[in-house]
Formats: C-alpha cells, structure tokens, sequence
C-alpha cells in the first residue's frame, strides 16, 4: 500500500512519514501540489493524505477535486490544522473518504489509511470482475 | 464509479438475476458491504464518543476553549457525513432522506459557531472626550469606563484617546493572523502549562512580527501628534490595553494584558504591537479558557493617555471587598506610580476611611516602602527606585484619603455599585482617575469549627500573620513558585507559595487550591484574580517561604490567618460548594447550545411508526436512524441472496455434518477443491466460537412430551407442512455458515424453530456486534412464546438486550472486547442446540425450572470456565 502526505510543513511531513514507515506503510512526501501530482502520475499511489490549506495557488480542496478527477480510485484523507466546518463539509461533499483535525492520532491515521486503501482494493477487485464478465459476454 | 453501480444493479439488482449470482459476484458483494457496514459503524461509534466527550466537558465544567468546540463540532459532522454516504453504499440511496436533516442541523450549528460581533462603527481613533460606556465594544471596558468618568462624571482624568477594537481587526485581517492563531490553538493541548507557554510566546511573536497597516499607523501618529499640541508640552504616554470584557463586572481581568508606561511617542507603534500581542500572553490565555470567554469575543482596544508623574498613587476600594457589611473606604497607597500597588511587589500603606459623618480615616497601616516606580525622562520607562528617607512616611498624608475616599463615594453612587478605583497624585496635588471598574465583594467566612478541629489546629500551626485575600480552608501540598519556569510543574491541588503576588500567577489560579505570599497588598491583580476564581489567600504572611518547603502538606485557614501542619478538613457538610467559572460563561453556553442539535435522543422506538428519516431532529437521531437501517441491510445478507449450494462446502467435524459453509472472504486459512472442507481449516472466529457452543454438551435429546404437546406438533405439522422435516420450503434451508475472518451469518433450523446470527468480532472493540434472531417452534402460540421469553431472560443475564414480540425474538449486543464477544457466541451456539423442542414443556414448571437450572449450569461449567462469570 503506497500511501503520500502532502503538507507545507516539512517538519510534520518528515515525522509523519518516519512514523508511518515504521507501521511499515510505503509512504511518501510532497511540500508543494506540483510535487504531488507529479508523485501520483508517477508512482501507483493509494491514498493521499491532504493538507487543506497549501501556500499559494489552490486549495487544498481544489486539489482534491482535481486527485479525484484525474484518478478517482485513489482514497484522499484531509488533514489540517484549520478547524473550518464549511471547509470540512465541502471536502467530504467532493469525495474525501475523511476529514482529521490536526493533532491526529496515529493510531485512529493508521487505521483510516487501512479502510482507505481496503476501499480502493475493493473497487479494483471489482472493476476486474465485471472487465472479465464483460470479455465472457463478448465471446458469447 | 457511478456506472459501476449501474451495471452491478442492472445485473444483480432485480430479482429475476439474483440466482445467477455465482459465488465470485456473491463475495465482492459481501466485501463491499462489509466494508461499508464497517466504515459505518466506525463512523457511528466515532459519533457517539464525540457526543460523550461534550456531554462529559459540560457535566465536569472543566476549562476548555473555542477550539474544542470548534474540533469537536467539525469532527461529529465529518462523523456523521461518512456514517451516510455509507448508509447510502449499504441501503443504494434507500435512506437519503436523511441529507437534508443532515443539512439543517449542520447548518444551524455553523451558524452557532461561526457567529461574532460585526463592527459598525470603523474609527481607528476616538478622544477621550467623545467616549463613554456605552461605546465598550469598540473601545474595551477600561477607556469606556474612563471616557464616562470625565465626560459624564466630570472628574479628573488625564486626556487621551483610544485606539479602537476596528483597529485591532484591521491590523490582524490585513496580517492574515487569524487563521494562524486558531490553527496553533487547535494543536495545543490547553492543559499542559508548557506547551500553553510555548503557543503564548509563538503568538504574540507572530504579532509583533506583523507590520501595522499604513493607514492605521499614520492615524495613531496623528492623534498623538494632536494630543501633544493640546497639552502644550513634549509628552510621553501610558499605552494601556482596552480588551473588550476586560474591566466588567462578571470579568476584572485584572492584570491579565499588558499596560506600558512613560511610552515615548516615537516608541509608540512598537509598544501599540506590544499591546496588542498581550491579548495571547499566557495570563490572559489561561484566563480566558478558566472562565469560558471566547477569543473571537475579545478585540484588543489600546488606550493611550497622557503620563502623570505620580507623587504617590495606588488603588481603592469603596467597600470592603472581603466583606459586604463593611461601607469603609479602603485605600492602598505607594510611593510613585501606582504600578507598586496593583504588581503586588512591594508593601503599600493601607487607609480605611469611614463613611459616616464627618468621614475619618478610621484605621492605617503605614508599611516599610524599600522601592517606588518612577518615570525616567521622556522615554525612559518606569523603573524601580529607592524611596529612602521617604520610605516609613505615609506615601499620602490624611487630608489626601479623605479628599480620594469622597471621589471614591461620588463614583460608586454614579455607577450605583462598589468600585475598584486607580488613582495617582502629581507632585501638583492633583488627583487623577486613571481605571475603574466594578469591585466584586465576597461575605465574611464563618467557620464555625468543630471542637476535634479547633484542638487539632491549635497544635498544628505553623505560621501565622498577614493579610486575608480571599477566604477559605484549604489543604495541599506546597509549591513554591520563584519564576516562570516553575508554572509549568505547578501540580493540580498544590498550594502556591510565592514571595511576591505577582499578576503572572493568576495563571495557576484553577489547579491552585490556595495561595500564600510574603509580600502583597488585597488590591493587586493576583488579589483580584484570586477573589473571582473563590482560591483562599493569605498575602504578607513574613518569612513564610522560609518556614514551608515544597511537598509539605499544610492546611490554608484565612479566618485565623493560620497555616497549620498537615490536612485539616471541614465536615463534608460545611464545605460551601464552589460554582466553576466555566458555568454559564460565553464558550460554556455556546457549546450547550450547539449541543442540543447534536446530543438529545428523541427515535428510541425502531418499531414505532415515527421512525423515520423526517423526524430526525438531532445528530444523534441520524446515527440512532442510520445504525439501524445498517444493522438490517448489513444483516439481511444472508436473507436477501440466495444461497447456491454449489458454491459451498460441507463442514467436515469427525465426520460429514449436516451444516454448510460458505467462505465470503478470509474465513478459511486454505482454499480447497474437495466438496467437504475440514474444521481446523475454518479461520473465522465468530464462527468458531458459535460452534465451540454448539459442541459443548452433548444434546440429551428431546424434552419428554405430553399428550398435551403430542397433539400441537401433530396439528403445527398439519396446518404448516413446512415444518415438517422432509418438507422442502424457506423454511428448510439448510444449517449454513456464511463467514470471513471476522464475520459470521449463520441460519439454522435444528427441530421447528428457525434461528439466525449475525455478527462481526474483531479486534476493534468498537464494532464487534451481534444479533440473534429465533422464531417458531412446534408447540402451540403461547408455549412458542414461552420459550421465546424462557430464551430472552438467559440471554438478558448474560448482558444481551432482548425484544420480545409475539414468538419472535431478537437479541443485540454490541461494543464489548473479542474474548468477551466469543464468549457470548458460544453461549448462543449452546441455545440454539438445548433450546431445541423446548416449547414442547413450556406449560410445565416443574420442567421448566429444570431446564433453567440445568442450562444455567451447563454455561457456568462448560462455557464461561471455573468462575462463572456472567
């Protein structure tokens, strides 16, 4: 399971992952929303761990729409320290499977990033099946 | 992902296509409802503690700020948005009435919490003499309270202007500060001492890093500019904080934010930042969160008023704050600024001036005043100084209380309550107003102590003297407190001991449970702070940081102005309850009132014929709605798809059962081809618990029946020929196991009765869940319903909630541990095996209570091991 943060904060983003590496979750690191789009084109990602607020340019929101766009099988989970209820609603309301309040608890992270990735492994086992039901039905 | 679920409900949605489920489609069907039912009950039980985290905060009316409201009301909505969109996955939308419940509530909490004052009025700078008290919201208690004084009291006060609450918006909009602050709020734990210091100084390091806009700075210029013309000579000011609520009644504030005096004016902007900042000193944090007052709520006025250059000047009180039957004036006097008597870090002289007719100075005490503040040129600031020959002379001489305690009584009638007056004389003679704000009084302590207490204390004491602050009878163990530093180890319950009564303290105010000091006069800040938080203190009891040391365990008594030896405590009976300051207080009242669309509980009854999305009024009733509906559309699986024999395995125990397994997901550790599969192969653990119940005792056989029972099988038989065993109908499906790892459908019909449970027990106490449903039977209506009720009061002594309708029973339990979980599922395997043709002896006592006492048992040795645990 490849898992990436995306988060200015460069010091949270280099415990968070040495912490999740530890859990042994491939995880992975982005400071800027180029950086993240480039680590998703580029690598088979399962689940986003978003910052809702980035410096500059878009929102983190807005970046969620476009992860969800582009790949909507990926699982995005929103972590901010902005306690924002309209942003909180809005995020959910465009596909985030979770919404966190900085502090998070690691554990409470572990286990949201596992029902995230168990989410994405369902759809993928799915699609499989009806592509291969789909190839039957053709032959017949 | 739309058009996936189309095609799934194209294909699988209607009846004609359910048999053509073949077993691959039938398990990504259970995994994916699974894995909803999971998420869903996650969400559920996130809910649910956050609900129990409000209730418990405004039962215990601890401290707690803005941002665990704020956290608290985010997280049960993003609680609450996960827990429908997978009742919308599990149900295809069946129950999506529930948005715009969901909407309504959600929007009228935001509404709640997202509130603040708008300011109308968009001033940077007001006179002095434009303001009065009505104007608090834009120019903060203290100016407001000032402005009326000279304007409509008409008394003496230096001339200034106030810096507006707009302003302090201004400055902190046009930095983007906000957002910033509530995020190092919202990752600080406000209980910890240390890191509330550390986010005070990250704060107020961000303001003063932060430039102030060019229009506000060239205004603030120009008004004291203005204000130096006016006066006629070169000036230096006192920049003095104006928070709103600061100076009111319910809230002195008292010394919580930062005032700076003889401010030069090119030092002005620098020190306007200072101000400013001191909204987030860690005093003023602690302050607000000890007493519920929203940060949001509190913009930071500045008032900037002409230095006087005082002689002498202090603080009084026009009554006895420490005892609402005194109408003396009390006046606290010191050498030079006033600033020695509210600090607190010096002895002061004390006049009590008595009101009647002809007013006298009735007492005084004249104190040793070793220092004095005093202004050092134009922007040297105020510094401590030597008072020498001056320091045993009275700082102010008889004629000078009298003249204060008559400004003091024309105040308090004006305002029609007791005040809390600064005051400062020039080295003219002329007396200055320069705050007042309502003095809050407490009743004389009456202790009337039991005799054992009196004799105990008198042996005890050791050390008495000073003054009394705040009364009361407290016992802990010593801390003493030297420097800031020392704050953040302050333990709960300890009793602070200090040298000085310094403002900064007040911080230690809600885990202190009393307070001694050496120095310190009842009218400084800490004084002020201690009387509204109820903390006993006694300040000026000499050397006494000399004669206790940390950790000793003393009793606190004001009355005797005593320390003594060790706990010395009130009969129960005597021990006057002390309200919380969080009670009724702004952040207090918002979190009950955002609560009441979140907590109450009005759909109890699933049954009855108001359970409805519509009728969901509070948070809490969506989950209530939504746990329900999962609870039937998870555990209607087994119900609503059919079983094809082909894709399952026959469970081969010794030999081959009549029982049938089919694996969903992990429920076995090996897949295999042959048509049996083995036990040991079995890795469900419901599953392996229900049927280490089911083995357990060995079956005796069916109860011996009557003719009476004889003849109500034979007629069920007649007029239900589906009961019969060689019947083929719903009915007679076979003993099946559907399973994963950690879930288990199973449904059996062992003799006439029917029985299904489902559940999930894993490692996430949280959502393990079961449900066991039991019906019919061979006897007649009111035996089969004796049984049922037989079964239900087994299973309601062994913690399951039972409903019981008709012959029809439904037994829950949720929420426990594994082991716990296993347990109760062996107890139902054993059930549904021993209750087998029960109904056939229910007209029978005898028999009845035979069957009871031999089930009970069976339980207690077979199944719960040695102890019998229920």
């Amino acid at each position: 399971m490849k898992v990436l943060f995306v988060d200015d904060e460069i010091d949270f983003l280099e415990i968070i992952l040495k912490r999740m590496k530890k859990r042994g979750i491939d995880a992975m690191g982005a400071a800027t929303e180029e950086q993240a789009m480039e680590t998703i084109s580029k690598n088979s990602i399962d689940v986003v761990i978003l910052d809702v607020k980035m410096p500059g340019g878009r929102s983190g929101i807005e970046i969620l729409t476009e992860i969800k766009y582009r790949w909507p099988l990926i699982e995005v989970i929103m972590l901010t320290g902005h306690a924002m209820l309209e942003a909180a609603r809005d995020g959910m309301e465009k596909g985030a499977f979770d919404y966190i309040v900085k502090p998070a608890d690691i554990d409470d992270l572990f286990y949201k990033i596992n029902d995230a990735c168990k989410k994405k492994s369902l759809q993928e086992l799915k699609i499989k099946h009806i592509d291969k039901i789909m190839k039957e039905e053709i032959k017949t | 992902m739309n058009r996936i679920a189309e095609f799934f409900k194209r294909r699988f949605g209607l009846q004609r296509y359910k048999d053509e489920y073949n077993t691959e489609e039938l398990r990504i069907a259970f995994k994916e409802r699974y894995h909803h039912f999971k998420l869903l009950l996650n969400a559920n039980n996130s809910a649910l503690e956050i609900m129990t985290g409000i209730e418990q905060a405004l039962q215990a009316k601890k401290p707690f700020g803005m941002s665990f409201v704020k956290t608290n009301c985010i997280a049960v909505t993003v609680s609450l948005l996960r827990l429908l969109k997978n009742l919308e996955q599990l149900s295809e939308g069946k129950y999506n009435q529930l948005y715009p419940r969901f909407d309504d509530i959600c929007n009228k909490i935001k509404f709640l919490i997202e509130q603040k004052a708008e300011a109308k009025d968009e001033r940077f700078i007001i006179p002095l003499n434009a303001i009065d008290r009505t104007m608090v919201d834009l120019v903060g208690g203290k100016m407001a309270n000032l402005g009326e004084i000279f304007n409509r009291v008409q008394l003496q006060v230096p001339a200034g202007f106030a810096i507006t609450a707009h302003a302090y918006r201004h400055y902190i909009e046009c930095n983007d500060l906000q957002t910033e602050i509530d995020r190092r709020f919202i990752a600080t734990d406000v209980t910890d001492m240390a890191a509330l210091t550390v986010l005070s100084n990250e704060i107020r390091q961000l303001i003063l890093e932060a430039d102030i806009p060019q229009g506000l700075a060239a205004e603030i210029q120009k008004a004291a500019s203005l204000l130096e013309q006016e006066t006629g000579r070169t000036i230096s000011v006192a920049l003095r904080s104006s928070a709103q609520g600061e100076d009111s009644a319910a809230n002195s504030f008292a010394g919580q934010y930062h005032s700076e005096l003889n401010v030069g004016l090119e030092n002005l902007l620098k020190t306007y930042k200072e101000i400013v900042a001191s909204k987030y000193s860690l005093t003023a944090i602690t302050y607000r969160l000890n007493k519920g007052i929203r940060d949001e709520d509190i913009a930071m006025s500045v008032g900037c008023i002409v230095m006087v250059n005082a002689r002498s000047g202090g603080v009084m009180y026009t009554r006895n704050p420490l005892d609402t039957a005194d109408s003396s004036i009390f006046i606290n006097s010191a050498w030079g600024l006033p600033k020695a008597v509210v600090e607190g870090s010096v002895d002061c002289d004390l006049f009590v001036v008595s009101r009647n007719q002809p007013m006298q100075v009735s007492h005084k005490e004249i104190k040793e005043k070793k220092n004095q503040f005093l202004c050092f040129g134009a922007d040297g600031n105020c510094q401590l100084d030597q008072t020498g020959i001056d320091k045993d002379l009275p700082s102010i001489h008889d004629e000078q209380a009298l003249e204060l305690a008559k400004l003091a009584i024309t105040i308090e009638q004006y305002y029609g309550a007791p005040q809390d007056i600064e005051w400062a004389i020039d080295p003219d003679g002329k007396i200055y107003i320069l705050q007042c704000r309502p003095l809050q009084q407490m009743a004389t302590l009456k202790i009337d102590y039991p005799e054992e207490l009196r004799l105990k204390s008198k042996e005890n004491v050791l050390a008495s003297g000073g003054i009394v602050i705040c009364h009361g009878l407290a016992s802990g163990e010593i801390f003493t407190v030297n420097s800031p530093a020392d704050m953040a180890r302050f333990p709960q319950g300890g009793i602070l001991l200090a040298r000085q009564a310094l403002p900064i303290w007040a911080s230690l105010l809600n885990r202190a449970v009393a307070v001694i000091t050496e120095h310190g006069t009842f009218a400084g800040h800490l004084a002020n702070v201690a009387r509204e938080f109820k903390v006993p203190a006694i300040f000026g009891m000499k050397d006494i940081t000399a004669i206790l040391k940390n950790g000793d365990l003393v009793t606190v008594d004001t009355t005797n102005l005593s320390v003594y030896k060790g706990q010395i405590s009130m009969p129960e009976k005597d021990i006057q309850p002390v309200k919380s300051p969080m009670e009724g207080s702004p952040v207090y009242q918002l979190l009950l009132e955002v609560s009441q669309y979140i907590i109450p509980l009005s759909l109890l009854d699933p049954y009855a014929p108001d359970f409805k999305p519509e009728n969901c009024k509070t948070f809490h009733d969506i989950t209530r709605f939504a746990h329900e509906k999962s609870v039937q559309e998870m555990f209607d699986f087994g119900k609503s798809h059919n079983f094809s024999e082909r894709s399952s395995k026959q469970l081969y125990y010794k030999v081959p059962m009549q029982w049938w397994i089919l694996n969903l997901d992990d429920g076995v550790k090996e897949e295999v081809k042959s048509k049996y599969i083995r036990l040991e192969n079995i890795s469900s653990i419901p599953m392996i618990a229900l049927w280490e119940g089911i083995i357990a005792v060995p079956w005796d056989g069916p109860p011996p029946i009557d003719s009476k029972g004889l003849v109500s099988v034979m007629f069920q038989s007649t007029a239900n020929r589906g009961l019969e065993p060689g019947m083929r109908s719903a009915y007679t499906e076979r003993n099946y196991f559907m399973i994963s790892k950690n879930f288990c459908s199973f449904t059996s019909r062992l003799g006439y009765h029917f029985s299904i449970v489902e559940t999930l027990v894993s490692e996430r106490t949280a959502e393990n869940y079961v449900s066991f449903r039991f019906k019919g039977g061979a006897a007649d209506n009111q035996r089969r319903i004796r049984r049922v009720q037989f079964i239900g009061d087994i299973l309601t002594d062994y913690s399951f909630r039972v409903e019981v309708k008709e012959d029809n029973l439904i037994a829950r339990m949720e929420g426990y541990e594994m082991d716990y979980m296993k347990e109760r599922l062996k107890i139902l395997g054993y059930l549904i095996m021993h209750t087998r043709q029960l109904d056939m002896i229910m007209s029978n006592n005898a028999a009845i209570n035979y069957y009871r006492s031999k089930i009970d048992n069976d339980i207690k040795t077979h199944l719960l091991g040695t102890n019998g645990e229920k």
